[in-house]
């Protein structure tokens, strides 16, 4: 029987696009007013869900670690 | 405290949202009235603060930070955890500056700065005004959010401006446990 190669399965990015203000802050290791007040500031901008809910731009969170 | 559910009494399931809610969010329970009572504090102490750090910047102190720009500053006066107003002595008085410290990135960020050290505070405690109230219209937004998506096609607005009522209103243990001592110090008068 012919040798069928096997493909190979595509990989799934799983890497999100925002985070919540709760995550952001575990991921920063800061308190949640930190990143209240980087909002505030305009140091973190954000998007808003349906709901209105703010949600932080996983590029921003990048922005802000590489700038420091 | 009141639940404020207006003139009825909860239901079995608004009162398992709450509770549900109060336990999804329990972090930001605790956290939303530390940080707003450490304003209030700042805010009722604007000139007493200010005066201590015109005081501080007469004589140099030990601890000192550098900042991104390469500035160094002098410590002043703790206002809020990692939160400290500085000074750096410049020709005939010093530059003040509200600089919060990122322990996890080892950075510090200066927030506002200025010569005048009230004028430094008072801007300060006016962004965090804003900053809190940022917070409470995000958490409207995500206990909305969290009801809507555990009780879908249930109308809990009810439970979410109970929670807001709670959430809005609630003091730290700190203060609740400062407030027992002075309670039962009156009493013991």
């Amino acid at each position: 029987m012919k040798n069928i190669p096997k493909l190979e399965e595509p990989s799934v990015t799983t890497e999100r696009l925002a985070y919540s203000v709760q995550e952001s802050a575990d991921m920063l290791g800061v308190n949640y007013f930190s990143i209240y007040r980087l909002i505030q500031r305009g140091k973190l901008k954000v998007c808003r869900a349906l709901r209105g809910k703010l949600l932080v731009p996983r590029a921003e969170l990048l922005k802000l670690l590489e700038t420091q | 405290m009141s639940n404020r559910f207006d003139d009825r009494r909860p239901t079995a399931l608004e009162e398992q949202a709450h509770a549900e809610a109060r336990q999804h969010f329990a972090e930001h329970l605790k956290q939303f009235p530390v940080s707003r009572e450490a304003l209030e504090r700042l805010e009722r102490n604007i000139a007493k603060t200010a005066l201590a750090a015109n005081m501080a910047a007469s004589k140099p102190t030990e601890n000192v930070i550098q900042t991104n720009d390469g500035t160094q500053w002098h410590k002043s006066v703790g206002l809020m955890d990692n939160i400290c107003l500085y000074h750096h002595p410049i020709t005939g008085g010093a530059e003040y500056a509200v600089v919060e410290h990122f322990p996890a990135r080892g950075t510090n960020e200066i927030w506002n700065r200025g010569w005048n050290a009230e004028e430094v505070l008072k801007a300060f405690a006016q962004e965090q005004r804003q900053a809190l109230q940022i917070w409470t219209e995000d958490m409207t937004a995500q206990v909305k959010e969290f009801l809507g998506e555990k009780y879908p096609g249930q109308d809990m607005s009810r439970v979410a401006d109970s929670f807001m009522h709670r959430f809005t209103h609630a003091v730290s243990q700190q203060h609740t446990q400062a407030h027992e001592q002075n309670h039962s110090r009156s009493i013991r008068i």
